[in-house]
């Protein structure tokens, strides 16, 4: 058991590593280009080992130790959301894996590539099952980095396929379009703002409670002891990571520039790692808190709603962009964002709903992580056809490229909430709570959430209308790919397996609750209204009378002005104040006080007249005055 | 008695290499800190205590000792890895440097080589001292070299630069020094275990020489200076290990008599917070790399003062604080070096960019050494879990407090990555691709993956256990301290 | 055998000094001479004999240093050095103040005859007027000083002791060259023949101060403790004139005069401890240290000025000496001035003292810069060398030194 679950993190490392001392040996050479798949062989063994955890492995905690002294060790835990994640990201890692060996084939620093690409999915693994808050961190920054590494893959900056937003395009003093290298700062520059305050709140539970064993600690006892405010701070400083991680807003904008890596790292970053780690953790944290039996504590409630608020209010945003998105990837990243606002409301409504929201959230992850898997997948199988980031092609694309036209049809209904495939069912069971709880917090939450929907599965027709059936002109460049639509097709064969749990209700959690949910008389409605916006995005794809409202949406609102406008001026002033202090101190220490030593030292020296008469003046003078004043009694 | 020999070794071999070949001398310096290095480990692992009597000096000054615990094990390990290979690191950089300078290698790095271990092995015999004045002149042999290095070798008007740095540090020195002697005045003897209290006044001055040499905002502006024109080797030693010393001797003086910090943790925890923050925002704007670096090691100065006054969490954290900025910063440092010597005396960032295009290698080792600036997966980690533990532990949740500590370190991040950023990605610069020597990634590599190693088991495990023992020493110097 | 041996060696002085008239050569030998005999007795006395040996070897080097090249008393200056090195080893051994106040005018006198020494055949008399003047007028102020002093403590008059004190010190400080009455040492130092300043800025300022002391702690009274103030008053001026005068100085001559009042102010800071039991011996042996280490660089120094620059790594030993920094010689002394002075709870001194030595890096880096060339074998080099080597020779921490110092200070 020990040397498996090792094995698990450290096989796609280790097995990177070849390539990534290789490529910097020799770049480009035919041994070097055959390395990535033994990188393909360690994600291959993660996954081998996560099904086998999934399968095999009783539920309970597995300790290595790490600092017993300090009561802090590796703790894997192995419960319902641990081994089903983790299985799933394994499963996609490996997929994406497969696709990018195919995907990635000419491209340059692949050592670099294949190494971040292997941790990234190692970093993941180890949040999906680490019980301990510290080990947690430590996947929680390799996923940081692995994201910044991958985003900014292409730091040339050369290409402008691998740009986000019109080249050239300005708005105000804004710059509309972000090279890939900018994209890596974006990225690591707004998780560093949420994973600090996340680190603090590690240390201080830990300081709090001397555990970090997330199953141990006794939640409710530490709420109580810190109070309201105290519970509030805390808290909302831990979620600050998963928020950043997980695009919430404000700190929403790094997720849309992050599409200037490779799209193999657009899809795992936006299914099963990364992105989903923030949602994953406060699914995790909520389970283990059972909010809902703390009522009577102060501060959970307001945290709650806070997470409740916020969560709904990213998702309608997020849909709100994507709706006027033109770019492919860009469309989907703002889908990822509003998914996940979704994931986070119907988590926080636990509190007053119970563990079953909990448990839809979760389910809404893993649903929405294979659709938007095969989305991305097929996304970037698109752009390397038609040479495009923005969306085009016609019904002639769709019929040369069956797999990608499939499955992405399936993907958009599976994952816009259709009737009758997976994200209906889920979605069914987020209405239900969210219509559940308007008597203890109003009707805000489900007015969001299915204005939300709406748009949701609007902007997913969209996409495939866009794509595969309305769109503007385009080139093709087919190189008979093969592992590529075997990659998505793989993944979004996926989506029937949940349904098919869901139907039969063979989950030993879910039941059939979902599936009473779905056959309720309002969620037919609601699945109804949205097919009905699907289809008529279908036919209707792009409504150019409200083009300057697209424009507007599609400029995100204008947030970027937050990431590149509003924070930076206000840093660049501080440091300018800064610099003119420090300027004033190095002169004062280095020029003024040693040129005014200087200029005493002229004038101690200017008693050197060389005059003899001068000299015995000065010296006897001294020599009386000192005998005088020390018969003065001075002395 | 193994220890005296340890410490031994690299002292003979400090006047032995000036006699040797280049190469034959690089390889018996390295492994003249190596072998130290992996005695420093076993010192951690087994919890080691060693005194060992050297000679007993008249009354004020008292006896001088070697004195191992695992404060001075813990920081020789940074000491003695960074040593090492920067003294690999040293041949091929100086071997361009003498090239640039119109000197010729053979003979001018014997003189080189001479001072370098010097340098080295007098930090290396300060962290062992067990009495303030050995410790005073250990520190002051260690100006010496270093200044004559930056004096000989330097970049710029390297004649005045070095002046400066002399000045300024020995200001500091001999401000400590003054403090030494009131507590020798006061206690008829300077050893430490023989110290009962440190006066008040005697404090005040350690602490400010301690305040130059780390240093903290106001007297930090000597720092940009020595530390950019200083050849880069030195420049790796310099501000990796030799301005962290600051944060030793106050330590050593801590664990003797905590008072005065713990009277004055508020001003002394502002003024830290202050210092990092001032220089984090200085960061953004340098277009030297070298000043830059210099500008990030006062911020990360700051972690250490704003660590001292954390109680027991706090004073882990220095320690650790101490070696992971050491091994960050003189990964950096040789990463800019690195470039100096590929590239003719490049270090104007304006005119990189895209750099990981032609020094692929230098660009990974950087992003190795900022992740320890960062914390991020590397044994910084644990020193800012300690600090923010700490933070938890005296003042609670304090929000402004927690807030200051908390953007201390997001600053430091972000310009860690602003950094790379600018120099390794972007539109590549239009240099020629060049292959780099060895010796000038190599080193750069070890010490990076000992920095990540140190936050698994094992190493993790026998580093922060050793660094509890510490901690023990605190709470009963606590409890026998003296109350102002 | 003190006696006889003090009487023989000034016997070997005369007769070579009368001999260097037919042939230089045969004073240098009987100069030696002297000095060995002086050594050699020096082996009964086995606690001062490291004093000896440290002043006996100045006292080569400087004899050598007149030694560089031909002038036109060559012979008789040799004698004349020697006789002050007899001088300042025997001042060690007394404590009756006739004694110590005739060694002081010894040692100053043939500095008058040296001052005048040249190597290009002109006497350089402008310059030796001044400097005579000067040492005369001190040499007066002292003496008189030392009588008051003597008298006052032994009728308990205390406006007299005062009176005494200040004038010892003034002459004190005059001799060697204390602000604010140094305006001769600037000139002089720059103007004269730099062979006669190797022994004038060297050894002869040993004396005067070892004289003080004595002449001080024989005649203490308890008003003593009032007047330490206008010592530290004078140190104060002296190290600020000294060290700020020579961060502009030009030649190196004059550089190393400012240097020579800034270390006088350390030296005679020394005297503010004088009243403190504990701290005596500690300050006497850090001011009589310094002196050492004054005596041994600036004698090579000024021997190098001669030669147009030394050895490059013997000058930096020697500068950084001078700066203090561990473990050459120039660290202990100054370490032990600071101990007394913080011991003696004069930390304010001390740390006017560290600012002090902080400002006087520049310039004394400044005068190995100067003076750095390539390695060529020759006398100067010998004579830098052996005093490197001698600031090396407290690589050990000196503890030694101190018993010396105490012995010195009681007399034997």
């Amino acid at each position: 058991m020990n040397w498996e679950i090792v094995l698990l993190f450290v096989a796609p490392v280790i097995c990177s590593l070849p390539i990534a001392f290789y490529w910097v040996k020799e770049p480009g050479s035919d041994r070097a280009r055959k390395l990535p798949m033994l990188s393909v062989f360690g994600l291959f063994i993660s996954f081998v080992i996560a099904i086998h955890i999934l399968l095999m492995y009783p539920n309970g905690t597995y300790t290595i130790p790490w600092l017993p002294e300090y009561n802090i060790n590796f703790v894997f835990i192995f419960d319902y959301l641990s081994k089903y994640m983790g299985a799933l990201t394994a499963f996609i890692a490996f997929m994406i894996g497969l696709y990018g060996l195919e995907y990635m084939k000419h491209d340059y620093r692949l050592g670099w590539y294949w190494f971040f690409f292997n941790m990234f999915t190692a970093s993941m693994l180890l949040v999906v099952y680490s019980d301990n808050l510290l080990m947690l961190l430590i996947g929680w920054e390799g996923l940081g980095l692995a994201s910044w590494g991958l985003i900014g893959h292409w730091f040339r900056d050369d290409d402008h396929l691998s740009y986000v937003g019109i080249v050239g395009r300005k708005v105000g003093p804004l710059k509309m379009y972000w090279p890939p290298s900018y994209g890596g700062w974006r990225a690591i520059s707004t998780i560093r703002v949420g994973d600090m305050p996340m680190f603090f709140a590690v240390a201080a539970i830990y300081a709090l409670t001397g555990n970090l064993n997330i199953s141990q600690i006794h939640w409710g006892a530490l709420f109580t002891k810190i109070g309201l405010a105290g519970t509030v701070f805390l808290m909302l400083c831990l979620l600050m990571g998963p928020f950043t991680k997980s695009a919430q807003l404000p700190f929403s904008e790094w997720l849309m520039t992050a599409m200037t890596g490779p799209t193999t790292v657009s899809a795992l970053l936006h299914s099963a790692t990364m992105v989903a780690a923030g949602t994953y953790l406060f699914i995790r944290l909520s389970w283990y808190i059972h909010p809902w039996t703390l009522h009577a504590v102060p501060g959970v409630g307001v945290l709650y709603y806070i997470v409740l608020l916020l969560g709904l209010f990213s998702a309608l945003y997020g849909a709100s962009v994507a709706i006027g998105c033109l770019e492919r990837k860009v469309l989907l990243a703002a889908s990822t964002m509003s998914s996940l606002g979704l994931m986070f409301g119907c988590a926080a409504a636990s509190y007053w709903y119970g563990k079953l929201a909990v448990l839809i959230a979760f389910w809404y992850l893993m649903t929405h992580a294979f659709a938007k898997a095969t989305l991305f997948l097929v996304a970037g199988h698109l752009i390397h056809a038609t040479h495009d980031r923005f969306c085009c092609g016609d019904l002639n694309l769709a019929r040369k490229m069956k797999t990608a036209f499939i499955a992405t049809i399936i993907a958009t209904i599976a994952l816009g909430g259709l009737p009758p495939l997976t994200a209906y069912w889920v979605k069914a069971g987020m209405d239900t709570v969210m219509h559940h709880i308007v008597e203890m917090v109003g009707s805000l939450p489900l007015d969001l959430l299915l204005i939300t929907s709406l748009l949701y599965s609007a902007f997913l027709a969209k996409f495939l209308s866009l794509n595969f059936w309305k769109g503007d002109k385009y080139r093709l460049h087919l190189h008979g790919e093969k592992l590529m639509p075997l990659a998505y097709a793989c993944v979004v064969s996926m989506v029937f397996l949940l349904l098919y749990r869901i139907l039969t209700g063979t989950d030993p959690l879910v039941e059939t609750h979902l599936l009473e949910y779905g056959l309720d008389k309002d969620s037919l409605i609601v699945g109804l209204g949205v097919t009905g916006t699907y289809l008529f995005a279908l036919v209707v794809p792009r409504i150019r009378a409200l083009s300057p409202i697209g424009t507007f949406l599609g400029d995100r609102m204008y947030l970027p002005a937050l990431n590149d406008f509003i924070v930076p001026s206000i840093g660049w002033a501080i440091s300018k104040l800064i610099e003119y202090t420090h300027r004033a101190i190095d002169w004062f220490c280095h020029f003024g006080l040693p040129d005014f030593m200087l200029g005493i030292s002229r004038r101690i020296r200017a008693i050197q007249v060389g005059y003899m008469r001068v000299y015995m003046k000065i010296a006897l003078a001294f020599v009386m005055a000192a005998i005088v004043v020390s018969m003065l009694g001075w002395l | 008695m193994m220890l005296l020999y340890v410490l031994l070794l690299p002292l003979v071999v400090t006047f032995l290499t000036p006699l040797m070949r280049p190469k034959l001398a690089t390889a018996v310096s390295a492994v003249a800190f190596l072998i130290p290095f992996a005695y420093t480990v076993y010192g951690l692992a087994s919890g080691l205590v060693v005194k060992i009597p050297v000679v007993d000096i008249v009354r004020p000054i008292g006896k001088f000792y070697i004195l191992g615990d695992q404060v001075s094990f813990s920081f020789a390990l940074a000491i003695c890895l960074v040593s090492a290979m920067v003294a690999l690191y040293s041949l091929p950089y100086m071997a361009h440097r003498f090239e640039e300078m119109g000197k010729e290698l053979e003979s001018e790095y014997r003189k080189y080589i001479f001072f370098y271990n010097l340098y080295a092995t007098s930090m290396l015999w300060l962290v062992f001292s067990g009495n303030f004045i050995m410790l005073y002149i250990f520190l002051e042999i260690s100006l010496l070299a270093s200044f004559l290095l930056i004096y000989m070798y330097g970049y710029g008007d390297r004649r005045k630069v070095a002046t400066l740095y002399f000045v300024w540090t020995h200001i500091a020195g001999m401000l400590a020094l003054i403090g030494f002697l009131m507590t020798a005045a006061a206690n008829g003897s300077l050893a430490f275990d023989a110290i009962a209290k440190i006066g008040f006044v005697a404090w005040l001055l350690i602490f400010l020489g301690m305040i130059i040499k780390l240093p903290g905002l106001g007297p930090h502006v000597w720092l940009p200076w020595a530390h950019a024109e200083a050849p880069t080797p030195v420049s790796a030693l310099l501000s990796p290990l030799t301005v962290g010393l600051g944060a030793y001797v106050i330590l050593r003086a801590y664990l003797i008599s905590p008072w005065f910090i713990k009277a004055y943790t508020m001003p002394i925890f502002v003024y830290g917070v202050i210092s990092s923050i001032y220089a984090g925002f200085m960061v953004f704007r340098q277009n030297d790399y070298k000043r830059l670096l210099a500008f990030s090691t006062i911020s990360q100065m700051g972690y250490c003062l704003i660590a001292f006054c954390l109680g027991t969490y706090g004073i882990m954290a220095v320690i650790i604080q101490y070696i992971s900025h050491a091994f960050g910063k003189a990964i950096l440092f040789m990463t800019a070096g690195g470039i100096i010597a590929n590239y003719h005396g490049l270090r104007d960032i304006t005119k990189m960019g895209g750099m990981h295009e032609y020094i692929p290698t230098i660009s990974n080792a950087a992003l190795l050494g900022f992740m320890n600036l960062g914390g991020i997966l590397t044994v910084g980690m644990f020193g800012e879990f300690f600090i923010l533990k700490g933070v938890v532990d005296t003042f609670g949740l304090d929000i402004s407090a927690i807030l200051a500590v908390v953007f201390v370190f997001i600053i430091s991040g972000l310009y860690s990555f602003y950094t790379y950023k600018r120099i390794y990605c972007g539109k590549p610069a239009g240099y020629e691709k060049v292959k780099v020597n060895r010796l000038l990634d190599t080193p750069l590599f070890i010490i990076g993956i000992v920095s990540i190693l140190l936050i698994f088991p094992p190493l993790a495990a026998i580093l922060l256990n050793a660094v509890k023992a510490v901690i023990a020493k605190v709470a009963i110097a606590t409890i026998g301290g003296v109350a102002p | 055998m003190l006696e006889f041996s003090a009487v023989l060696a000034l016997v070997v002085l005369t007769v070579g000094a009368a001999c260097s008239l037919k042939d230089a050569r045969i004073s240098l030998a009987t100069s030696l001479l002297a000095l060995a005999i002086v050594l050699a007795a020096a082996v009964s006395t086995p606690q001062l004999f490291m004093y000896v040996l440290l002043v006996i070897a100045i006292g080569v080097l400087t004899v050598f240093s007149m030694n560089v090249k031909e002038n036109q008393m060559s012979g008789v200056d040799y004698a004349l050095v020697a006789l002050i090195t007899v001088i300042t080893v025997y001042v060690a051994y007394t404590s009756d103040i006739a004694f110590v106040l005739a060694a002081f005018v010894i040692a100053s006198v043939p500095t008058y005859a040296l001052i005048f020494v040249s190597t290009d055949g002109k006497p350089h008399v402008d310059v030796a007027i001044k400097y005579i003047a000067f040492m005369v007028l001190a040499t007066v102020l002292f003496i008189i000083g030392t009588l008051l002093l003597v008298y006052s403590s032994s009728v308990k008059d205390t406006v007299l002791y005062t009176l005494g004190f200040v004038m010892l010190i003034l002459g004190l400080g005059m001799e060697v060259g204390c602000a604010p009455m140094h305006e001769w040492v600037p000139d002089v130092f720059s103007a004269a023949d730099p062979l006669p300043l190797s022994v004038i800025a060297s050894i002869t300022k040993i004396v005067p101060f070892i004289a003080a002391y004595k002449i001080l702690l024989l005649t203490s009274l308890p008003q003593l403790n009032n007047l330490t103030l206008f010592v530290a008053f004078i140190a104060v001026i002296s190290m600020f004139t000294g060290n700020i005068g020579a961060l502009t100085a030009k030649e190196t001559g004059r550089i190393l005069a400012y240097s020579t009042v800034a270390n006088m102010g350390y030296i005679i800071a020394t005297l503010a401890v004088i009243t403190s039991k504990n701290y005596l011996y500690l300050a006497f042996a850090g001011a009589l240290l310094q002196l050492i280490v004054n005596a041994f660089g600036k004698a090579s120094f000024f021997a190098s000025i001669k030669t147009d620059g030394c050895s490059r790594p013997l000058m930096y030993v020697l500068a950084l000496s001078f700066i203090g920094l561990p473990p050459l010689m120039g660290f202990w002394s100054k370490f032990f001035i600071l101990t007394s002075l913080v011991g003696a709870g004069l930390v304010w001194l001390a740390f006017l003292l560290i600012v002090n030595s902080a400002i006087s890096i520049p310039y004394y880096l400044r005068i190995a810069r100067n003076l750095a060339k390539d390695t060529v074998p020759g006398k100067v080099t010998a004579i830098a060398l052996v005093a490197s080597a001698a600031m090396l020779i407290t690589v050990l921490p000196p503890n030694w030194f101190i018993n010396v110092a105490k012995l010195v200070i009681g007399g034997v």
